[in-house]
């Protein structure tokens, strides 16, 4: 792979791969070491791009990859509930009281979905904030397109779930 | 719009069978409020309100820090000031070191000097040293007066 090559293609996925990496981290910081870590073990893996049918899905795994084995090093702790909390933005036109119940409801869904298995989280995440298609989650995950299918079923059964136990209901 | 085709969408969305355009038209419905929503879609809607703030979410990565490789003469003036400070302090403390030598050896001197059996040592020592350049040299001068003496011999002069 030439530096052309890494310029045109991996380079702009970055921003991707550290949306990804932070979801899975939960911390700013770490996020930007795995990303620059990442682009690091493609470019010295370049004589197997040649290979690849897709580019991004490629770096996407090595991301989830370096992510979780620094979860598993560290024993990581994903960043408190609370924090994030207070990022969740709400809407000037509402009243206060309902801006504070919404934000309420989304961090009960933000809990719901970061209580998830990492795998069933990252289906969720990936298909249903990122957009990409079954055959994409595929490619990242390296696993077959039906697991996906059978696991973004089944996540989407707990969310839903949990959130029924949690009576959240509405906006 | 038609909340009865919403709600077979979202139908569709907990079975696993929704299509990607189909979702996105779900956080598109949802992402503004609607009044008076069937309990179905009611159910729902936290969730897709919830995937819509996050897909819009701004996640940058802050760029990376670049550092400038310019290198001005007067960029590192403090390293430079920094080994000359050394150089300095070694060269001081390296002549300081001599002095002191220089000096210990002159008390050391002076030390035996006062000691009179050592004194008189040393004096004889040197007078030795003296007497043997010295015979060293009368003894040459015997050779050069020996020839001499052969040399107005053979002229005949006596």
């Amino acid at each position: 792979m030439s530096l052309d090559r890494f310029l045109t293609q991996v380079v702009p996925v970055r921003q991707k791969l550290y949306r990804f990496a932070f979801r899975l981290l939960g911390n700013e910081e770490d996020a930007q070491d795995i990303t620059q870590d990442a682009l690091m073990k493609v470019w010295g893996m370049q004589e197997k791009m040649a290979e690849l049918q897709n580019m991004e899905a490629w770096c996407m795994r090595i991301t989830r990859n370096l992510a979780l084995d620094k979860i598993k090093s560290r024993k990581y702790r994903l960043a408190d509930e609370l924090d994030r909390a207070g990022e969740l933005p709400a809407s000037p036109q509402q009243s206060p009281h309902a801006a504070a119940e919404q934000n309420d409801v989304m961090v009960k869904v933000h809990v719901a979905i970061n209580g998830l298995p990492e795998k069933y989280r990252t289906i969720l995440q990936l298909r249903d904030i990122d957009g990409h298609s079954y055959q994409e989650i595929a490619d990242i995950l390296d696993i077959d397109m039906n697991d996906v299918k059978v696991n973004l079923h089944r996540a989407r059964k707990t969310v839903r779930e949990k959130l029924q136990n949690q009576q959240v209901y509405g906006l | 719009m038609d909340y009865n085709r919403i709600t077979a969408i979202v139908e569709k969305y907990w079975e696993g069978e929704t299509t990607l355009e189909e979702e996105a038209l779900l956080r598109e419905f949802f992402s503004t409020p609607h009044p008076d929503l069937p309990e179905a879609l009611l159910e729902a809607a936290p969730m897709f309100r919830y995937f819509q703030q996050e897909a819009v979410k701004v996640l940058e990565e802050p760029p990376a820090k670049v550092v400038p490789l310019s290198a001005s003469p007067f960029r590192h003036w403090m390293k430079y000031a920094a080994v000359l400070l050394v150089a300095v302090g070694i060269g001081y403390a390296l002549k300081q070191q001599g002095h002191r030598q220089e000096q210990v050896t002159i008390a050391m001197k002076q030390e035996e000097l006062n000691d009179p059996q050592r004194a008189l040592d040393e004096t004889k020592k040197a007078l030795q040293l003296l007497a043997k350049n010295l015979n060293k040299g009368t003894a040459k001068m015997q050779k050069l007066s020996y020839f001499n003496d052969a040399a107005t011999l053979i002229e005949g002069k006596e």
